[in-house]
């Protein structure tokens, strides 16, 4: 694992420089049924794909970004600060 | 080329071996009238110097400690010491050599079918272990050089000095583009060097290069591997006296490999014997050292007669006794050194037989970019198709110039156990025969099963023979047949450069030295240094020093560095509200001026990380973390602010405050000698904050007891670090105040049953089977974890950590299991003995049946087992009464 991540903020940088996040999901609301926040806490997708991913650039502008990567290639679509 | 006038001296084995500029340490030794250069890997056979460009395994030596140093890329240096490897007691006689006699019993795939049974490999692993391997790893501390790493970024980056290495590096650094060239030999210019009619062209490029500005030159350096993104591994021998080799990241946009190609041998009988060498070995002794290989030399060759290597010949002096196809050769004869040759038309005498073989592209870093390589019949070759974009190949590698020497796969294999393929393992045409007879015969399995291409050479000298037997062997083409996939690393790495230097950043609080002085014993704790405890006149042992420290605190007053714990200064209008919504407790409504602890759970209610809160001002926290958890609280803390809008600014001040815990009956006392401010627990309860000048010193004091004792965490600039506590020190004089460490700090709180997250819990703990139900507050709307929370609040626990205390005198260890009824029902997370309670106690995970206040538990301790009483309440003031005094 070697590829290259462009942080909007930093540019190209190695991916040993970010912590990965994990799966970007979405919160359950509190008041929904304890299924949702199953699937929510412990499921992953676990995409053979496109997947939009969380990453930290720890080594650099120490900001949480949002990127797609496809993780059967590793080619990193894009990376974006999310809004 | 050799310079005659510049000579120095190396030690071999204990003698002085002559070398000239431009040797390598294998040109010194063949000069000197070395032959034998190494030791087979299995059966001893005596080695001789084979491919002489770093390509075989033939000639590796111990070089000033470093094992498997490959002798003929290494270039001769004053006063080096080079030892042999894989024989005992010298190269001339090993009496391991013996193992050949005794073939038949290890047959290819020995292992497995000899160590069926456990006790076999039992029986036979000591002895195993000490003939195995290659070479002896240097001891630990043994040496004084270092390995280090180094980061490289390029526009291009091109493998291989030779002469399409060269033009395509002086090309693209043409107009101005940032270019690497990589080149594993001492000198560039690839095969130009020691061909000598176009040694010419070989230095014109050189200089072309070196004139110009954006090229950057690389020698005595091989990549071993390329990654994803275009990462090339790269290692460089001796980048300076200080080093023995730099690790250098390479990153380049485009890669251009132009590895060109190697000679591989001829199988026949006895083909590994010393003075069977390649004909690219005899042009390098010949032109680059000044060296007459042999007397009397027979050149075997396939196609057009190798007019060129006949000429360098007998311009060296070496009588051409012939030149014959290798379909002719039976047998090289010789015990130690080839002394002629076995052919069909009879015998010939030689002391060197010169292969002219086929030339393989060197495509290992083609097939690791995920390049497809396909067999091209005409030019006897796997060559690269379809390369992945930003990668190319040139020259020799590419397919230019080779042409195929012989029949592949050939017409007729002569299948002999002294015929080998690898001579990294010892793997003969014979072993590959039976091993697929024995049904290996997929190139993939055969490679497993056999160790071919496995050794130290990866499959340079070997992969193509072997393809091209197993295609013979099984009536399949080239094609079919297929090649092994490469892997990185290729060549061989050391550990030592992967792993780098030797070098541990650590972190000083701002007190370390005045620890230092007051007899400091360090232990590590995440980045930083901490005091263990304090070595003084009055006390021998750890426990002891321990035991002093710890009553100090409970009856005087004592000092501990806490400089290390995380701190955030979390800012902003809505500061409150991401409290409210990470942590469990609730912060919203903590009143300025006040201390509120809490843990921090994820969203299955584990514990991830705890610690105090203060409210400063309405809009305005200090946080402390554990000393280990302050990145991933931080990052925790603006992940969760991430998309919100909220007016939060969080400040990770950690290295700018030091921190100390003032602590024991008479803190107050030391402490109000220092301030002004009015620390009676009416005006200064416990879990309260101030701003205060402390020896006018701006402060933070909060008034917490992780001891359980009164006292003051007290944060301030660090410049003021040594400052204050050399003051409060000196304050506590009259008191007989001690600095404490972290390991008095570790029996204290563990009276107190305060629990260390991390410590006493783990990724499966959640508040309420740590009986830390109160920091839970569901009733907030929302906070991470919540959800889990609450379902795990109204479910019955599995386990729960409790205290224990034991009956008799014994001390279990962190982590012993405890047993109720014989059976395993937890284990223990923390003990210590407790001079308080006269007996250790502790705290434990057990399951939920057996964890009742008063039950009865045992406990491992030293291979038998002791009994302990599990207790619900602190061991310590469980009132908390002195907290609050």
């Amino acid at each position: 694992m070697s590829f290259l991540i462009p942080c909007p903020h930093c540019g190209n940088r190695s991916v040993y420089e970010f912590r990965f996040g994990g799966e970007v999901k979405t919160r359950p609301h509190p008041d929904s049924p304890a299924a949702e926040w199953m699937e929510y806490t412990y499921t992953k997708a676990n995409e053979a794909g496109v997947q939009k991913e969380w990453w930290f650039h720890r080594l650099g502008c120490r900001q949480w970004l949002q990127a797609r990567r496809n993780t059967t290639t590793n080619e990193v679509i894009e990376a974006f600060f999310p809004e | 080329m050799a310079d005659n006038s510049d000579r120095f001296t190396f030690q071999f084995d204990g003698r002085t071996i002559e070398a000239r500029s431009g040797d390598t340490v294998a040109s010194a030794l063949y000069r000197a009238g070395r032959r034998i250069f190494t030791r087979s890997f299995k059966y001893h056979r005596p080695r001789g110097l084979l491919c002489l460009a770093g390509k075989c395994p033939n000639c590796m030596m111990n070089v000033d400690g470093t094992p498997n140093v490959r002798a003929c890329i290494t270039p001769a240096r004053e006063g080096m010491t080079v030892r042999h490897q894989n024989a005992y007691p010298s190269l001339e006689n090993d009496w391991l050599s013996l193992v050949q006699r005794f073939d038949r019993l290890m047959p290819v795939g020995w292992y497995y079918k000899t160590m069926t049974h456990q006790w076999s490999w039992h029986a036979a692993e000591s002895y195993i272990r000490q003939v195995a391997g290659l070479g002896v790893a240097p001891q630990p501390g043994g040496g004084s050089k270092d390995y280090e790493h180094a980061w490289m970024h390029a526009e291009v980056a091109v493998i291989g000095g030779g002469p399409a290495g060269l033009q395509a590096a002086v090309e693209m650094a043409h107009d101005g583009s940032p270019v690497v060239l990589i080149d594993d030999q001492p000198e560039l210019g690839g095969h130009l060097r020691y061909q000598k009619r176009a040694g010419a062209v070989a230095s014109a490029l050189v200089d072309q290069l070196r004139a110009t500005p954006s090229a950057q030159i690389i020698s005595r350096s091989y990549c071993f591997g390329l990654y994803e993104g275009n990462l090339l591994g790269v290692v460089q021998a001796n980048p300076h006296g200080g080093a023995i080799e730099r690790l250098i990241h390479l990153r380049a946009k485009r890669v251009v490999i132009a590895t060109g190609a190697y000679e591989v041998p001829f199988t026949f009988e006895n083909n590994d014997l010393p003075g069977v060498m390649l004909s690219t070995a005899v042009q390098r002794l010949i032109h680059l050292h000044g060296i007459k290989p042999g007397e009397r030399a027979v050149v075997v060759a396939t196609g057009a007669p190798p007019d060129e290597v006949a000429e360098d010949l007998s311009q060296a002096g070496v009588e051409l006794v012939s030149i014959l196809a290798p379909s002719e050769v039976i047998a090289a004869t010789g015990a130690t050194h080839v002394t002629g040759l076995r052919t069909k038309s009879g015998e010939l005498s030689c002391d060197l037989l010169v292969m002219c073989g086929q030339r393989v592209p060197d495509a290992g870093l083609l097939h690791q970019a995920g390049g497809k390589l396909v067999w091209n019949q005409d030019r006897g070759a796997f060559l690269p198709a379809e390369l992945p974009a930003n990668v190319s190949a040139v020259g020799e590698v590419a397919g230019a110039w080779l042409a195929r020497a012989m029949p592949l796969p050939p017409e007729r294999v002569s299948f002999h156990k002294r015929s080998f393929v690898c001579f990294c393992s010892d793997v003969s045409t014979a072993d590959l025969r039976d091993a697929m007879s024995e049904g290996f015969d997929h190139i993939e399995t055969l490679k497993r099963y056999t160790t071919l291409t496995m050794g130290p050479c990866q499959g340079r000298m070997c992969q193509l023979a072997g393809i091209a037997i197993c295609a013979h062997e099984t009536g399949r083409t080239m094609t079919e047949t297929g090649v092994t996939t490469a892997r990185p690393p290729n060549p061989s790495v050391s550990l030592g450069a992967l792993a780098g230097p030797r070098h541990h950043p650590f972190r000083r609080t701002p007190m370390h030295d005045a620890h230092d002085q007051s007899g400091a014993a360090w232990m590590d704790m995440g980045d930083w240094k901490r005091p263990r405890y304090y070595k003084t006149a009055s006390c021998q042992s750890e426990q002891a020093c321990v035991e002093e420290e710890y009553r100090a605190v409970r009856e005087r007053v004592g000092i501990i560095d806490v400089s290390t714990l995380g701190k955030l200064d979390v800012k902003g209008r809505d500061a409150g509200k991401l409290l409210d919504k990470v942590y469990t407790n609730r912060f919203s409504d903590l009143k300025p001026g006040r201390v509120r602890y809490s843990v921090l759970c994820d969203e299955a209610g584990i514990m991830l990380d705890d610690g105090t809160i203060s409210r400063l001002a309405d809009d305005h926290y200090f946080i402390t973390t554990t000393t280990g958890n302050l990145d991933f609280v931080q990052q925790w803390l603006e992940w969760w602010l991430v998309g919100t809008g909220w007016d939060v600014h969080i400040t990770n001040v950690t290295g700018g405050r030091a921190a100390v815990n003032l602590a024991g009956p008479q803190a107050r006392d030391v402490l109000h000698a220092l301030t002004a401010c009015d620390l009676s627990s009416r005006a200064f309860p416990y879990m309260a904050c101030r701003e205060a000048d402390v020896a006018e010193v701006p402060a933070l004091l909060l008034r917490i007891g992780f001891v359980g004792e009164t006292g003051w965490e007290i944060h301030f600039p660090a410049e003021y670090g040594e400052f204050l506590w050399l003051k409060l020190l000196e304050a506590g004089k009259p008191f007989d105040i001690r600095p404490f460490g972290v390991e008095a700090q570790r029996l204290l709180r563990l009276e107190k049953r305060h629990v260390i997250v991390g410590v006493d819990t783990d990724a499966l703990s959640n508040p309420y089977e740590a009986g830390m139900a109160w920091v839970a507050k569901l009733e907030k709307p929302d906070f991470i974890g919540r959800n889990a929370l609450s379902r795990q609040a109204a479910a019955a626990a599995e386990q729960r950590l409790v205290g224990f205390i034991m009956n008799d005198a014994s001390l279990p260890q962190d982590g012993a299991a405890i047993l109720v009824g014989g059976a395993l029902a937890g284990r223990v997370t923390s003990a210590r003995y407790s001079p308080g309670n006269g007996k250790a106690v502790g705290l434990a995970w057990v399951s939920a049946k057996s964890s009742a206040a008063g039950a009865e538990i045992e406990i491992r301790v030293n291979g038998g087992t002791a009994r302990a009483r599990i207790v619900e309440e602190a061991f310590y003031d469980p009132a908390g009464d002195r907290l609050r005094m």
